[in-house]
């Protein structure tokens, strides 16, 4: 997209805003497609998750919002939604069937920045591009302090500077010069000085004058030293506060001790060193911070778009935290398999973004072929019953309409539902099932009625009822959907001031409350 | 001239609002057809019949799976009966996904009689709901080959 296309679609805005539709069922993608039009966005549509991924990997640029059903054969939706928040940092919208809250809840806790529910309606698809403008705000935001060396981290910020004249991508890093407000990308090298620098002096007598001093860096700012100055020291208070942590007790010990060896100036030159991932989004350190952190967390969105493996390797395994050097990693590996639930995850993640995105292969769950003659028993069955209209079906179903009702609504919590569609989910149900089969197997002796007859009496309250539970079903989630937007808002600000500890890539919903984040 | 297309139109009408109040669709299908403009004179019956397509598909996948007693991959019922929720709640035939919502409650548990029902009503509400609205969209035609337009139709 060359410039002059950047600032048109900008002023126009939502207008234009170009979306990826994924989803395998192609009713609903072409509906999609069509409601998206309307909303005068630009569409591009594709079936398949793996075909999605290559689209936008191709060019990071090309997209500004992802839209991507749960349920496909090819990929989890969910994992689709992982990568490409890894990956490409732009914001994706789940898409489903399945109003469980389970579901939702799975799609906040892997990034996703909202879940829409089939049919999907046009008034929730005209406010989807705040989710851009938000995105790219928290990018702005974020603090001036970047890692610039990720080769990844193009795509974070080239997707900010299409919607923002945003200045803080690498390639404008030259051009620094000509922007109103300089900002100062803390690259590695510069804060392996910075951190000599507090080193030499001692961090109690850290100043920012000294610092500088002692940096001898052109173009760096008294301001700019204190800043990251502050952030570091912020740093050092959270891991000292985490601390108390019962998960992290050993770790922290042992991090303190070290952090005190580092501060002691001994041993300092072998560590390796990272710059503080002030709002960066390199943080291999997660695994080590996630220890330090309350221990239900983990940070499917911390784990950054800029994450590559060449980092991984590099590190030779070595653990940041917050952009403090630790030792290597196997004195710390105890520390790791004890307290750490999610550093397999975060490992397996990293191999996922390392080696061929396809880990995770749903088998192929709709076959083309044509029914044949194995089928057909079935078939004829088929025939026979197209012929025969049981009236069993259309009398059962208020009842297991009225359940349904009660569940979604009062009871979300004891879906505990998993994607194996797991046992409890089944065995609440199987209660109330029975009469509905017992009444089936009665009615089934009946004589068949005509379609007359069940037309006539398919109307009126069964359509009542029914009417009723769909509207239920939307109305639960429309709260539900107000409510994300209101973690989001309230994480807004809470971003805003813990820009320093947190180095998100993208945002979304990954780092608050992730206890099942291994269910992936 | 005017009183046939007149005639068209009040029989479109009534035929229409018949659907919804029998129950065959909702209040997604009208939205569909609001989506339906001069650019796009053949959206609605596009997707319909891409579902019906669908519809096609996923039954004799599921009814497969369904096929034999000691090997049912109620995993593969279940995704199929996801689908076909989604789609038909996304086109606004009402029976059918009422039919996968009891559909699913059998594949939740199991039970593979229940699922056979099922499929086999799904497969009924399908194909009467697909001659229903080609019986529409043949009005439709008739109006516009009689130089009439096609009614906006408001359910109550």
């Amino acid at each position: 997209m060359t410039v002059e296309q950047d600032f048109e679609a900008l002023d126009q805005f939502p207008v234009g805003m170009r979306v990826l539709a994924v989803d395998d069922d192609q009713t609903c993608l072409r509906i999609l497609q069509t409601l998206l039009h309307r909303c005068q966005y630009h569409v591009t549509t594709t079936d398949k998750a793996q075909t999605a991924l290559e689209l936008l990997r191709e060019n990071k640029n090309k997209f500004d919002l992802v839209i991507s059903d749960v349920d496909m054969p090819d990929m989890d939706g969910f994992k689709l939604l992982e990568l490409v928040g890894l990956e490409m940092d732009l914001p994706v919208i789940m898409l489903s069937a399945h109003s469980d809250p389970k579901y939702v809840m799975k799609g906040v806790k892997h990034g996703a920045c909202d879940y829409l529910l089939k049919p999907v309606r046009i008034e929730e698809l005209k406010n989807i591009w705040q989710h851009v403008v938000r995105k790219s705000k928290f990018k702005k935001m974020k603090s001036t302090v970047t890692n610039g060396d990720h080769s990844l981290g193009n795509s974070d910020h080239k997707a900010n500077r299409k919607r923002k004249d945003d200045d803080q991508s690498e390639e404008e890093e030259q051009e620094r010069g000509n922007e109103k407000k300089p900002r100062v990308i803390w690259t590695r090298e510069l804060h392996n000085k910075f951190l000599a620098a507090v080193d030499h002096v001692g961090v109690k007598n850290a100043v920012p004058k000294k610092i500088l001093d002692l940096m001898n860096v052109d173009n760096l700012t008294r301001e700019n030293v204190a800043s990251h100055l502050q952030k570091f020291r912020s740093a050092l208070k959270k891991i000292n506060n985490e601390a108390n942590n019962q998960q992290a007790n050993m770790a922290a010990a042992m991090d303190s001790h070290y952090f005190m060896q580092m501060s002691s100036l001994k041993g300092f030159g072998s560590f390796h060193h990272r710059p503080i991932p002030l709002g960066s989004s390199q943080f291999h350190g997660g695994a080590a911070t996630m220890r330090h952190y309350p221990s239900n967390r983990t940070f499917p969105g911390m784990f950054p778009p800029h994450v590559s493996s060449s980092r991984i390797h590099n590190d030779g395994g070595y653990i940041m935290l917050q952009g403090l050097p630790l030792p290597p990693l196997d004195n710390l590996h105890i520390n790791n398999n004890n307290n750490n639930n999610a550093l397999p995850s975060f490992t397996s993640q990293q191999r996922s973004l390392m080696v061929a995105p396809n880990n995770h292969f749903v088998p192929e769950g709709h076959q083309q072929s044509s029914s044949s003659s194995p089928h057909l028993e079935i078939n004829k069955r088929l025939e026979d019953w197209s012929n025969n209209i049981p009236q069993s079906n259309v009398h059962s179903k208020p009842d297991a309409l009225k359940w349904n009702i009660d569940t979604s609504t009062t009871e979300p919590t004891s879906f505990c539902r998993d994607t194996d569609f797991g046992s409890s989910y089944a065995t609440t149900q199987a209660d109330f099932l029975d009469p509905f089969q017992m009444k089936q197997h009665q009615e089934n002796n009946l004589d068949p009625m005509t379609v007359a007859q069940l037309l006539r009496s398919s109307s009126g309250n069964e359509g009542l009822l029914f009417m009723g539970q769909h509207k239920l079903e939307n109305d639960f989630m429309d709260s539900d959907a107000a409510s994300l937007d209101d973690i989001v808002n309230s994480m807004m600000t809470q971003q805003e001031q813990s820009q320093a500890e947190f180095s998100e890539g993208d945002l979304g919903f990954g780092w608050q409350n992730n206890s099942l984040r291994t269910c992936i | 001239m005017n009183n046939v297309v007149a005639q068209l139109q009040r029989q479109f009408h009534d035929y229409l609002v018949s659907l919804y109040q029998q129950g065959f669709l909702d209040n997604q299908f009208s939205e569909l057809r609001k989506l339906q403009d001069d650019g796009t004179p053949d959206f609605v019956a596009e997707v319909v019949s891409l579902f019906f397509e669908d519809c096609s598909k996923l039954i004799n996948t599921m009814s497969r799976s369904l096929e034999r007693p000691e090997n049912v991959d109620f995993k593969q019922v279940d995704s199929g009966v996801h689908q076909l929720k989604g789609s038909s709640s996304s086109v606004g035939a009402r029976r059918v996904k009422n039919v996968c919502i009891s559909f699913k409650e059998c594949c939740d548990v199991q039970n593979r009689e229940g699922c056979i029902r099922c499929l086999q009503q799904v497969d009924y509400e399908y194909k009467m709901l697909k001659t229903k609205l080609q019986d529409l969209f043949n009005l439709e035609q008739q109006i516009l080959q009689a130089g009439g337009t096609i009614p906006q139709v408001d359910i109550n």
